[in-house]
């Protein structure tokens, strides 16, 4: 068991008084970015980044990881009392939550929103302590050709489950990696896309590119479109659970996180298609169907526990693999990297004491957010009445904050701008923007470790298939890429002898039973 | 925005959602734009593929718009990657070779976005009137050359004051109600700021001739 | 104005409500100027009290992003040399292995103040990149560090020693694949100068270039390639640890952290190479200013603090200045300009 004990040494220096004013800090933050639509706790991180120059990794990386699960925390309680998802998984809670909120229950949601996060959020963190050094020592085997096929098997995966559409997420997921391309080729020292630009002969920081597709993107379409009279519901009494309130909840979070952990800790998942199941599950397993679509309890505890599991498991493949799955993991990847520390196997037995201080953080940091979220759960909600306008221009000025301290120069203000533009397109167009972030990282990964493969085979294309695990990983993708198919073609037969067929049914992934 | 708040704009609901999620989401769809795309489609006609994307004209438009601008720059990745040699010793795949695979995928899966985009447009429920179109375009130019003013100003001017500025003017643009009141915010903000990452955290930011 | 959050707000509440929030934002404005002047004034003051030229800042460039030998020397010599020219403000303008930051600065004034960390990396990049600036348009100072390379092979490989891998390389070049950092990097020239002592060509060379050390580790340790090269600190806890052989490093006699490790040219292969790393000053110091800016750097590197740095990041001290080092900067140079284009990467 030296994972307990190393564990335990972990709680010692994470206890210390300065790294737990710095967890403090991050769940703060990361509470409050969550609840405020617009900012995510992946822009979040990469705005903070230019922090990584001056404090010490565990400081810096506890607070990351503070932001991470506190977003997870916050946007729960913007899509209760809003009704706009505030950050990524956490719109399937919009569904039953926003419901509760205007039969002026939202309290009881937000309780259950945040109790839920937190009994997953220890599960998952509980799985990430005893799977993340398994899944590392499985790794150290791990060469260029079982990355190949790990990469290609995430790229499927999150092109269809990120997208409305498979055609979506993979335009989304290619300018990511088109963006990726630019600049020196590691393997031959060519400059590529740098069309004799100093600036981009280093490629395009990753700080620059989220905070162009996110913030700027974001701000330049709420200057187009503007947006009708969003209502802030009421909290009106103490966010309190009553008897049967538990007796309903309680299951749903233990299936929750039950279904969330695996799912997002699969090289491929991220937090989306968990919560989609989950709620898919609650509604079928509950004795009280009827009250789906109206405010059931176990529709907003099932998925926002899956949610939070799941964020803990998309830290087992960054933390064991280096392999990021949703956006934000892939900016806490770019800030290990920042240290010169490189996520994978190697990273338990290199920063071991690091490492087992970041998880130990985890579980304080979760009693922090119940401790922030319960009570305090008024005082975020009053986040809310900050207006618009003020939200994004502040994030204007973050978001230029952020790329001139990465080390930035005009040049880099006026990329920032035109990526800001393209963004604002996707926008307009539907595409979505977090497949464009793993594309920028996982893209120039895969074909770096598919030339080294094939360099190392001397051109043998039989060396991607030349382990059985990467076999595997080979038929995963295929049946990836063929689910989607499938399941379209059967809900189509479904559509039509039901005469109702609603647009988003061509959406990949788990159906997520619109409300009747 | 008092502009657009009344608008029928099925897309307009789901817009202030978080960059992450806003335009991605299958579930939110049938609560926040209750089929707005519905009542135009004639109930007769065979229903238009269910090609998602923004719903009515704009969005399909900024849908092709967004497939040509993908297809055109695979051509610009394509000629790039011809251009480079094969690369050295062993290394069997050059630097072209990747991007090769690139250029080609942005051109298919743009076209293919191009070409499905305008086959919808045909049917598609009109979006949002030329006029007003016009006036959210100008806006956007505001914003973006207030944006481009600041790159200029930031190393002569220093921090507080660009970002000071910065802000007032998006905030007006997106509606602000007090400029002087905004003004003051921008300034408030832009200084904490400037204390939290350059005093406190130590960060170079730019000074201007006063030092902040 | 159809603003969720209508300027009604204001018309709401108490009267001291409203006054709060009409003077609310003017009042804390006023607060953050008066703190804007006074930590600008403190900042000034702190300047003025050092000082090495007519009481200016130093600015230091870091050819790279932060996290990397360049930028980690540079903040090593923020705190070495604050005892004696105060706060030193380091930059980073990172990219082409340093080539960008070269040509920036050799945009710069001629101020004995505006200082640049160096090192093989870049003299290897302004070749390979084929930089119109070159180490000719900067006053080389010192030499301050080196990391010397140390080559590895898994723990269950056949290769035993230099000499069973050089053998494996005579025999069949292309099969013998050696991960490592970069292309052009310090470990592609140090693959290129062992191919090219056994009369092998270096173009040959299977070299698999990764962003750092620790990924062409992971690479190594998969058992998929033959060996690998890496800086000694970098890799030191692996091999501590058990987990890889080291079978010879690239230094002129045995590091005392690794005694049991052969030289390269203990077992007969004539190549030494050393991940030096100094400091210039812009071209156009005067001479004074030179042997001022020679002397401080010498002075910083008996210091206790940077003592205590090269111990923490595993450097050897290599502290050479004067003609010594410019003459030593002209035959790196040259040797690194004739692996490279014997590689084919000029």
């Amino acid at each position: 068991m030296t994972e307990i004990s190393a564990l335990i040494d972990g709680f010692g220096a994470a206890l210390s008084p300065v790294n737990l004013l710095w967890a403090l800090l991050g769940v703060t933050i990361g509470t409050a970015v969550g609840v405020l639509p617009g900012i995510g706790p992946a822009l979040t991180v990469a705005l903070l980044l230019p922090l990584t120059f001056r404090l010490d990794p565990a400081a810096s990386l506890i607070m990351f990881a503070g932001i991470y699960y506190g977003g997870m925390y916050g946007g729960s309680t913007t899509s209760i009392l809003l009704n706009t998802p505030g950050e990524s998984a956490s719109m399937v809670s919009a569904l039953e939550g926003n419901k509760m909120a205007r039969a002026g229950r939202g309290a009881a949601a937000l309780a259950a929103a945040a109790i839920g996060s937190f009994v997953a959020g220890t599960i998952g963190t509980v799985g990430l302590t005893f799977l993340a050094p398994v899944v590392a020592d499985f790794a150290v085997g791990f060469g260029p050709p079982e990355y190949v096929a790990l990469m290609a098997l995430a790229f499927v995966t999150v092109s269809a489950l990120l997208g409305r559409s498979i055609l979506r997420g993979a335009a989304s997921l290619l300018i990511g990696v088109t963006i990726g391309l630019v600049g020196i080729d590691q393997q031959s020292g060519d400059a590529r896309l740098a069309f004799g630009l100093p600036s981009l002969l280093d490629g395009i920081d990753v700080v620059v590119v989220v905070v162009a597709l996110f913030a700027l993107g974001e701000t330049f379409s709420r200057l187009m479109h503007g947006t009708g009279g969003e209502t802030v519901e009421p909290v009106r009494d103490r966010a309190v659970l009553s008897r049967s309130d538990w007796r309903r909840s309680w299951p749903a979070w233990l299936r929750g996180s039950a279904l969330g952990f695996p799912i997002g800790s699969l090289p491929a998942g991220g937090a989306e298609v968990p919560t989609f199941l989950s709620y898919s599950v609650e509604k079928r397993l509950s004795k009280r169907r009827e009250e789906f679509g109206h405010g059931a309890i176990e529709g907003v505890a099932g998925p926002e526990a899956a949610n939070n599991a799941a964020a803990a498991g998309v830290l087992v493949p960054l933390l064991t693999i280096g392999l990021p799955t949703s956006a934000t993991a892939a900016v806490i990847l770019t800030a290990f990297q920042s240290y010169g520390l490189q996520p994978g196997p190697q990273l338990f037995s290199e920063s071991g004491p690091l490492l087992w201080t970041l998880i130990a953080s985890l579980y304080i940091g979760n009693v922090m957010l119940l401790v922030l979220n319960l009570p305090l759960v008024r005082m975020w909600a009053r986040l809310l009445t900050i207006p618009a306008y003020a939200i994004y221009a502040a994030v204007l000025v973050f978001a230029t904050l952020g790329t001139f301290a990465s080390g930035g120069t005009t040049a880099d203000l006026l990329i920032l701008y035109a990526l800001g533009l393209l963004a604002l397109l996707m926008h307009a167009a539907d595409v979505p923007i977090a497949p464009a972030v793993v594309g920028l990282i996982l893209g120039p990964l895969l074909e770096q470790e598919l030339r080294r493969a094939l360099a190392l085979s001397q051109g043998d294309p039989m060396i991607l298939v030349s382990s059985p695990l990467t076999v595997v990983l080979w038929v995963l993708m295929a049946l990836a890429l063929a689910l989607p198919l499938v399941a379209k073609t059967v809900r189509r037969d479904v559509g039509r002898t039901a005469a109702e067929e609603e647009p988003e049914q061509e959406a990949a992934g788990p159906p997520p039973a619109p409300r009747a | 925005m008092s502009a657009t708040a009344d608008t029928p704009d099925p897309r307009a609901a789901q817009h202030p959602a978080a960059g992450e999620r806003a335009a991605q989401d299958p579930a939110a769809q049938p609560s926040a734009a209750p089929p707005a795309g519905a009542p135009g489609r004639p109930p007769a006609a065979p229903a238009p593929p269910p090609f998602d994307g923004g719903s009515d004209r704009r969005g399909h438009q900024a849908t092709a718009a967004l497939g040509a601008l993908m297809a055109v720059f695979g051509v610009v990745v394509l000629a790039d990657a011809a251009s480079l040699g094969d690369g050295v010793g062993a290394a069997l795949v050059g630097p072209g070779g990747f991007p090769m695979v690139v250029g080609v995928l942005l051109i298919g899966v743009g076209a293919a976005l191009a070409v499905r985009a305008l086959a919808a447009l045909r049917t598609a429920p009109a979006g949002a009137p030329a006029a007003e179109l016009k006036g959210r375009f100008l806006r956007l130019a505001a914003l973006v050359g207030a944006l481009v003013v600041f790159a200029v100003v930031l190393p002569y001017a220093g921090f507080t004051l660009s970002s000071a500025l910065l802000f007032t003017a998006a905030a007006l643009l997106l509606g602000a109600p007090h400029p002087w009141r905004t003004a003051a915010y921008g300034w408030t903000l832009a200084g904490v700021l400037f204390l939290l990452f350059d005093v406190l955290i130590g960060l170079s930011l730019p000074g201007g001739p006063w030092g902040f | 104005m159809t603003d969720p959050k209508p300027p009604s707000a204001d018309a709401e509440g108490p009267p001291w409500r409203r006054a709060a929030l009409r003077t609310g934002p003017f009042v804390a404005a006023a607060v953050v100027t008066v703190l804007l002047a006074g930590a600008a004034v403190a900042g000034a003051d702190d300047e003025e009290s050092h000082g090495f030229a007519q009481g200016e800042q130093f600015r230091l460039l870091a050819p790279a992003d932060p996290g990397g030998g360049w930028d980690q020397t540079a903040r090593e010599m923020q705190s070495a040399l604050r005892d004696q020219v105060g706060r030193v403000e380091v930059y980073n303008v990172g990219g082409a292995g340093g080539t960008i930051g070269l040509n920036q600065y050799a945009q710069l004034p001629a101020e004995p103040t505006e200082l640049m960390v160096t090192g093989l990396i870049m003299v290897g990049a302004i070749e390979t990149s084929g930089s119109a600036v070159t180490m000719d348009d900067v006053t080389p100072l010192a030499r301050l560090t080196t990391d010397y390379e140390i080559i590895v092979v898994p723990n269950d490989s056949p290769v035993r020693d230099t000499g069973d891998l050089v053998d494996l390389m005579r025999e069949d070049l292309g099969a013998v694949s050696v991960a490592g950092g970069s292309a052009g990097g310090v470990e592609q020239i140090l693959a290129g100068l062992i191919a090219q002592d056994i009369g092998a060509d270096p173009a040959e060379v299977n070299y698999i270039a990764h962003a750092g050390g620790g990924e062409a580790l992971a690479t190594v340790l998969s058992g998929r390639a033959t060996a690998a090269i890496s800086g000694v600190s970098e890799i030191l806890p692996q091999i501590e640890a058990g987990r890889l052989r080291p079978i010879a490093v690239s230094s002129t006699e045995r590091l005392p952290a690794l005694p049991d490790v052969p030289t390269l040219m203990e077992e007969g292969v004539d190549v030494e190479l050393s991940n030096w790393r100094g400091v210039v000053a812009p071209a156009g110091i005067t001479e004074e200013e030179e042997r001022r800016l020679e002397e401080l750097l010498m002075t910083m590197a008996e210091s206790p603090a940077w003592r205590d740095a090269l111990k923490r990041r595993g450097w050897e001290d290599a502290a050479l200045a004067g003609p010594e080092f410019e003459s030593f900067i002209e035959s790196e140079r040259d040797r690194t300009a004739e692996v490279l284009e014997q590689i084919g990467l000029t």
